[in-house]
């Protein structure tokens, strides 16, 4: 059985399909990259997964049982944690009040006192590095610093799901790096299942995942192991509005007449 | 809760300025009705806090908890006057009609209103306290516009020296102990999961909405102690201070407004501004109706304007950045 499966889920504003019949399965302690450009429907299908979107049509179904319907606080309990593209602390309360706040409310739930959360807090900080900036408001730390805190609050919950959205967007090469280095490692650790969404670093991407899955207006493309999707000439048709004529000659040599294999 | 004892050091500064408004007014000739007053102001922002300091939601309607707790109180010694051996229990009987009559139009007023976001709720409730007073009076309900008096009442019941105890004295009291419990509450619910669910939400209603949280039920739950606290002090300090009540006057939205006024003046959300802040507008508005009567009211506007420019945070909230790192620390909250 797989960890979260969605099945054909739509989501339409108004004559706008922003999520068109997307099907997806991830497997426990697996890692998958989202792709896409700008207003592909990423966000929306993460909003979907998360619960802040019910999905016109199709099943969002995790561990088993259908949540299409459930509200976002009952997902988190579960153990979906996510994390935002613009980051959202907490701003008033500090960095390890916003991360215990995360353990007070996702899978632990009722299990952890307000101080055990606090305790749990610590390790998530000392795992994300922020331990100068423990006792400081969440509002006053740099965007990479709310990126990092953002993530201990969703490890924090103690997921079996994480949905990364944008968590590389506007770093440097060497904070990439760095990131991919943790989050293949947090995998591991926790025991997790990445599911991360990033719009075109592929740097990111191809350190990351396995497996990706390309969107485009709102429809899945490729869902593929992650070298064969990124040298797939429709998602460089994507990318970059028409690959080259000699790369997609070569590309058929190499792959032969199996290449629509990924089609949705 | 398990004991840890340097949670509550932050009640320390809180009580003791209660207690020194108590000995000030018990021993210093003339200086009960103004003690009285500060007390009725502090009580009123430490329980307007917990809802509008901790879930940075505002309620205009605020006014009309205090008035239903001013009816509880009147219907209890109204309708009860008959019972003798209730004795001194009438008032404990009008206290709790008090507490549910508040709780019941705060989970009326709360399961509509609460459903709706920030500055919509504000609207929503502009009209509740007005509703509940034309209610009133329309229906003839409580004897309608023509309000109840019920001097004669506890003039029956506890003779007259001690009805005039009860109402110059005792009700007085009664407010403090009120403000006291507001604060211990504001404090507890600050060091559990309430707060810090309350503070995700003020900050992020939807982040803290994919964290898990239920926002609408802590926004009820604020919203209810709220209420409670609200009808018990309409309870003592309207119904007991003063033995009558008209529906105009406990449905005056003004109350609201300096219910906010010292919220925000003395810092929202945190356990010492509706102290400080209670303290600032009663002293000033004591001073400057003896020095400009007629102008207490005018000169607020520039005053919260300064506050809302130079302390975005209140005063307490200044505070605590400066007390930051300092021994200080624990016992500013």
């Amino acid at each position: 059985m797989s960890l979260l499966k969605l099945d054909r889920v739509t989501k339409r504003f108004g004559g706008l399909l922003a999520v068109d019949h997307v099907s997806l399965e991830i497997e426990a302690g697996e890692l998958i990259a989202i792709v896409g450009p700008n207003g592909a429907g990423k966000t929306t299908l993460f909003n979907i997964m998360s619960g802040v979107f019910i999905p016109d049509e199709g099943r969002v179904i995790f561990e088993g049982r259908d949540i299409s319907r459930l509200p976002p606080y009952k997902r988190a309990p579960l153990g979906i944690g996510r994390t935002f593209q613009i980051p959202r602390p907490f701003s008033s309360a500090t960095v390890r009040e916003n991360i215990a706040i995360g353990a007070m409310f996702g899978t632990l739930g009722k299990k952890v006192s307000v101080d055990e959360s606090l305790k749990i807090a610590d390790r998530y900080i000392d795992m994300v590095g922020l331990q100068l900036h423990r006792g400081k408001a969440a509002g006053s730390l740099t965007p990479v610093e709310k990126k990092m805190m953002e993530i201990a609050r969703a490890l924090a919950m103690n997921p079996k799901l994480l949905l990364m959205d944008e968590a590389m967007a506007g770093m440097n090469p060497k904070d990439i790096d760095h990131m991919v280095a943790f989050l293949m490692r947090i995998k591991d650790e926790e025991k997790i299942s990445v599911i991360a969404m990033v719009e075109h670093i592929m740097r990111a991407v191809a350190g990351l995942a396995e497996r990706v899955m390309v969107m485009h207006q709102g429809a899945k493309l490729v869902d593929a192991a992650t070298t064969e999707a990124l040298s797939d000439p429709r998602v460089v048709e994507v990318y970059f509005g028409g690959a080259p004529k000699e790369f997609k000659k070569n590309w058929k040599k190499t792959n032969g007449p199996e290449s629509d294999k990924g089609t949705a | 809760m398990r004991a840890d004892p340097t949670k509550y050091y932050p009640l320390i500064p809180v009580y003791v300025a209660y207690l020194a408004m108590f000995l000030i007014g018990s021993n210093m000739t003339g200086m009960w009705q103004l003690m009285a007053m500060l007390a009725f102001y502090c009580a009123l922002g430490q329980a307007f806090n917990i809802f509008l300091g901790m879930t940075g939601y505002v309620d205009f309607g605020y006014v009309a908890f205090l008035g239903v707790g001013t009816y509880g109180m009147a219907l209890g010694i109204t309708k009860l006057a008959h019972v003798e051996e209730l004795g001194i229990g009438i008032i404990i009987i009008g206290l709790a009609l008090a507490v549910v009559m508040a709780t019941l139009l705060s989970l009326a007023v709360g399961a509509v209103a609460l459903r709706l976001r920030g500055a919509y709720f504000a609207i929503a409730t502009i009209g509740v306290n007005e509703g509940f007073r034309y209610f009133i009076e329309g229906a003839k309900i409580w004897n309608g516009s023509e309000g109840m008096i019920f001097t004669a009442e506890l003039n029956q019941i506890f003779g007259r020296e001690t009805a005039s105890a009860l109402s110059t004295f005792w009700a007085d009291v009664l407010v403090l102990i009120i403000a006291a419990a507001a604060a211990f509450v504001t404090l507890y619910y600050m060091k559990s999961k309430i707060g810090y669910a309350l503070t995700a939400l003020r900050e992020d209603e939807d982040a803290a909405k994919v964290m898990g949280i239920h926002v609408t039920k802590y926004k009820i739950i604020a919203f209810i102690t709220s209420a409670v606290f609200a009808g018990l002090l309409g309870a003592s300090a309207w119904a007991l201070k003063t033995p009558y009540v008209f529906p105009p006057e406990v449905f005056e939205i003004h109350y609201t407004v300096e219910a906010i006024i010292i919220v925000l003046l003395g810092g929202a959300g945190t356990l010492l501004g509706p102290l400080v802040g209670g303290l600032i507008y009663g002293l000033s508005k004591y001073y400057l109706s003896i020095v400009l009567p007629g102008f207490q009211l005018l000169i607020f506007a520039p005053i919260i304007i300064l506050i809302i420019v130079f302390f975005p945070e209140g005063i307490v909230g200044m505070l605590k950045n400066r007390v930051k790192g300092t021994a200080l620390e624990q016992y500013v909250l």
